[in-house]
């Protein structure tokens, strides 16, 4: 009797204190995405996606097959408060399920907020258990919530879209803990994508949009200060060692037409340098393309003609990178490609003196770019394609 | 303390005097005094009551002994015209054809002047292949139950058997819970005498010993040790030897009945003695050193020792190339785990764990799980239990309505209750890949217990989620290696880790690879064939 009583104590004790955190899924509000923007009167407007799951219910059988078509998949509900935690808290006041962070990977800061300052946002986004250390951030020139309104006609719902977006990586992709670091790290200053919602040609209707990387947003401390255009944001990744499925269309002196290539893969290192007091950065990029178009009537197979389309490679490459690196270098000053870091490691006693004025230093780092770049495929054929065999140039 | 002793007193006497006053009712309706007195002879014979000296006297008693049997016939007749005597023989059990016909013909018909005894003739004369003498009760009863007619005439006080025994019995077939794509075709049947001769025809080297005993007070059931000498450890055939003499019950009708009396680990869901009803399989063990115990009656025989990874071995995986062998077995690992952890994996992270779950897929699931009433664990339960149900159905069914079950499981729980908005898609299709998986281990037994293990977890994972499981996981495993089978590590040679012996484990080596037999306890011949007979182009053709 005693043993009873011990082994169903000792099984209660196991079972009694499970169960406290469960949650079935039916009761979860499932957030794709929220929007965090500025109000008027300096509020807090927190904006949620929230999946429907009746929408796309197949529970009922094939009797509602057809239904996959019609209704939002998502609702869009937003509350102003003190601060997130509060909005929030707002939010969940109005919806009967429990909101759940889980699956949240998309997080969009309005453009006002982000000029104010995020440091207290990117708080929330690493403290709360629930929410993702690896989910996107974005800033939006526009309200927010806007990019989260619109219906995107390929993905289910917006942060679908917009997640697969900054998985193409045509823009940085940064999350809470990259930010986190960023803003923390020695270069005391952050970039973040901007995305912007776009219309769908000839059509006005703004809730059908494509959610669009249009640039990157920089940050001085926790402040955005500016933005790099798209092409600048191309030079940024180059130096960031991010650049992935990006064509770079060359141009020849004295060939009309052009030459595009996809770069296949880059290689990137940073080799700082302190010469007489001189602080200077050597960034050598490795890269090789592959021809993917040819408009020129140039003969690939031939290596004089191929070295010649390498050196223009390699300068429009330098060009582009050099185009990012004056407006983050010298206009903004934010030190967003890591050169402090690179500082650091080599040289850790002279950063240490310069550490607390490294923003007047960073500027007058001389950076030189090396590329070098080469062309490994040419595609199929080495001939420019559907051109008479007297108009090709074989030099 | 006294207190106590008392009261254990006062409930056994309660329990006997009960026993005893029903065994007097039962006494008072049968009205027979001569009761116990048959009974010590029936059981009690083999302290040898003599039969006695004259023949009448004989047959009266043997005749007391199967009052009411009406299969045992008393057949008397004249020997040689003159002397009284009597054969005695069961009627479904002997070859009746056999006795007119060797037994009665001759007898009655010979005259007794060309030989100077009846003795001398049935020993001499007598066209049977086997004629004994019976002296005492016990092996005159013995020979009856057997089916071997006794004779007794006047002037005789021994009996004599003839070994005309024919009784009905199974053709040998394919075993049908233990089928194979390749590899004999045959399976024990419920005759001992078939299964040892299976046996013997695959193993003929006399090493090969086949140790009788009689099992159970009433049944008297042969059971066989067979084992080959010189491979087997002498202690563990004296231990198996020892666990089947303590063994004293009314009956035994199936290998069961002695497997759950000699096991180490009684309350263990585990099996840790194989079954099986192919003679390859048995003979695969006794080869490597394993004792089988044959049961007569039953198709099945047990194996011991054996581990828990031969449970989940099946013959195939040695008669197909060694390749496909080690496939087929880590398949079989992987879908063990997933028949043992899947619904409990998919409660845990529906209900604890959302966020493991890829956004697409939570959707999806989130979508279909909107109708459904239940919480993910209610679900998985009902399901689980409701596959079990079927399952069983399904054997116990009649053939002809076999096809209904799988009607009403296939549509009625699959599409209905989907439809209906009870059940999710994706909990069918979980309870379904696992039904599936559970039937991967070849071992039936196994499966279940492994089925068996599936509903604690369900309920741990529902209510304390992955800790749970690795709660459960953490105590099957405890348990597995606190198991023994015969004295071997049930988990061997994975724990205690065996160098060579992993080999069967991780891959299905190639035959010529596997030179060593596995290790038990105590003593064992090491070597199982020649090394380096890896064939090749360089071995050349010549036979030296």
């Amino acid at each position: 009797m005693k043993r009873i009583l011990c082994l169903l104590s000792v099984v209660s004790l196991v079972f009694l204190s499970g169960c406290w955190d469960r949650v079935e899924i039916n009761d979860l509000a499932i957030v794709t995405a929220a929007a965090i923007d500025l109000t008027d009167d300096n509020q807090i407007e927190v904006a949620l996606q929230i999946f429907i799951p009746k929408s796309s219910s197949s529970g009922g059988g094939q009797g509602g097959g057809g239904s996959s078509g019609g209704g939002p998949v998502t609702l869009l509900h937003s509350h102003k408060g003190r601060n997130f935690a509060d909005a929030v808290s707002k939010i969940q006041s109005q919806i009967p399920r429990r909101i759940f962070w889980g699956q949240c990977k998309v997080f969009i800061f309005g453009e006002r907020l982000a000029k104010k300052g995020i440091q207290r946002k990117v708080d929330v986004l690493i403290r709360h258990p629930q929410i993702r250390e690896r989910s996107y951030l974005f800033v939006t020139e526009e309200n927010p919530k806007l990019e989260l309104e619109s219906q995107p006609p390929l993905e289910r719902y917006s942060a679908e879209s917009i997640r697969e977006l900054s998985a193409l990586r045509i823009g940085m992709n940064v999350t809470p803990l990259d930010l986190d670091e960023m803003l923390t790290g020695e270069a005391k200053g952050g970039a973040l994508p901007i995305i912007k919602g776009q219309s769908l040609e000839g059509k006005q209707d703004k809730s059908i949009m494509f959610p669009n990387i249009t640039g990157t947003a920089i940050f001085k401390g926790d402040k955005m200060i500016g933005k790099l255009s798209g092409k600048k944001t191309r030079g940024l990744l180059w130096l960031r060692n991010e650049m992935e499925s990006y064509s770079v269309t060359v141009k020849l002196k004295g060939v009309s037409g052009d030459i595009s290539l996809n770069p296949v893969s880059e290689k990137i290192k940073m080799v700082p340098k302190i010469e007489n007091g001189k602080w200077k950065m050597y960034v050598k990029i490795n890269t090789e393309g592959a021809v993917i178009e040819n408009g020129t009537n140039l003969l690939l197979s031939n290596p004089q003609t191929i070295r010649m389309v390498e050196s223009a490679f390699q300068e429009t490459v330098k060009r582009r990178i050099h185009l990012a690196l004056d407006d983050i270098q010298h206009k903004m000053k934010v030190d967003i490609i890591g050169v402090g870091k690179e500082f650091h490691r080599k040289y850790p006693k002279q950063w240490k003196k310069v550490e607390n004025r490294w923003e007047q230093v960073y500027p007058d780092v001389q950076v030189t770019v090396d590329v070098e770049g080469h062309i490994r495929r040419q595609g199929y054929i080495t001939k420019p394609g559907g051109m008479p065999e007297e108009e090709v140039r074989k030099e | 303390m006294l207190e106590k002793r008392v009261k254990a007193t006062c409930s056994d006497g309660g329990v006997t005097s009960l026993i005893r006053n029903v065994d007097k009712l039962l006494r008072k309706t049968k009205g027979k005094k001569n009761d116990q007195a048959l009974e010590n002879k029936i059981q009690d014979s083999k302290p040898k009551d003599p039969l006695y000296k004259s023949f009448s006297q004989n047959i009266e008693a043997l005749r007391s002994i199967y009052h009411n049997c009406s299969d045992v016939t008393f057949r008397p007749f004249l020997l040689f015209g003159k002397t009284r005597a009597i054969i005695i023989y069961n009627e479904g059990l002997s070859d009746i054809e056999g006795i007119e016909k060797y037994v009665l013909s001759p007898l009655m018909q010979e005259s007794e002047n060309e030989f100077p005894s009846i003795n001398e003739f049935l020993e001499a004369k007598m066209p049977v292949s086997k004629v004994e003498r019976v002296k005492i009760f016990a092996d005159c009863i013995e020979s009856i139950s057997l089916g071997k007619p006794v004779l007794f005439y006047e002037g005789e006080s021994d009996g004599f058997s003839f070994g005309l025994v024919k009784w009905e019995m199974r053709s040998i077939e394919e075993p049908v819970a233990e089928g194979g794509i390749r590899g004999s075709r045959e399976g024990f049947i419920e005759s001992l005498k078939v299964n040892t001769s299976l046996i013997r025809r695959i193993i003929k080297s006399p090493a090969l010993k086949l140790q009788s005993m009689k099992i159970g007070k009433y049944t008297k059931t042969n059971v066989v040790i067979a084992y080959i000498d010189g491979l087997v450890d002498p202690t563990l055939l004296e231990e198996m030897t020892n666990r089947l003499k303590r063994i004293d019950i009314d009956g035994v009708l199936e290998s069961e009945y002695i497997e759950e009396m000699i096991e180490d680990n009684p309350y263990s869901p585990f099996p840790q003695i194989l079954t099986t009803e192919r003679p390859d399989v048995a003979c695969s063990h006794l080869l490597e050193g394993r004792a089988v115990i044959l049961v007569e009656g039953t198709p099945f025989t047990l194996i011991a020792p054996v581990s828990f990874f031969s449970l989940i071995q099946s013959q195939e995986d040695y008669f197909q190339r060694f390749l496909i062998g080690t496939f087929i077995r880590w398949l079989r690992y992987l879908f063990l785990i997933i028949s043992l952890l899947l619904p409990s994996l998919y409660v845990a992270v529906l209900t604890f764990h959302q966020e493991m779950v890829p956004t697409a897929l939570l959707l999806s699931i989130a979508a279909s799980r909107e109708t459904v009433p239940f919480p993910a664990i209610v679900e998985a339960l009902l399901m689980e239990i409701t596959f079990e149900a079927l399952r069983e159905a399904g054997i116990r069914l009649p053939k002809q309505v076999g096809s209904a079950v799988s009607i009403v499981g296939a549509l009625v729980i699959g599409q209905a209750s989907v439809q209906a908005g009870l059940v999710s898609a994706p909990m069918v299709i979980v309870v379904a890949i696992t039904g599936i998986a559970s039937f991967m281990v070849p071992h039936y037994i196994t499966g279940i217990a492994i089925r068996m293990m599936r509903f604690p977890m369900i309920i741990l994972a529902g209510s304390l989620g992955l800790l749970g499981i690795m709660m459960g996981i953490i105590a099957i495993v405890i348990h597995l290696s606190s198991l023994r089978s015969f004295g071997v590590p049930y988990l061997a040679p994975l724990a205690p880790l065996q160098g060579r012996e992993v080999n069967d484990v991780l891959w299905r080596a190639p035959w010529w690879m596997m030179q060593t037999r596995p290790h038990f306890t105590g003593q064992y011949n090491q070597k199982r064939q020649s090394p380096n007979q890896s064939p090749g182009p360089e071995k050349g053709g010549s036979m030296e």
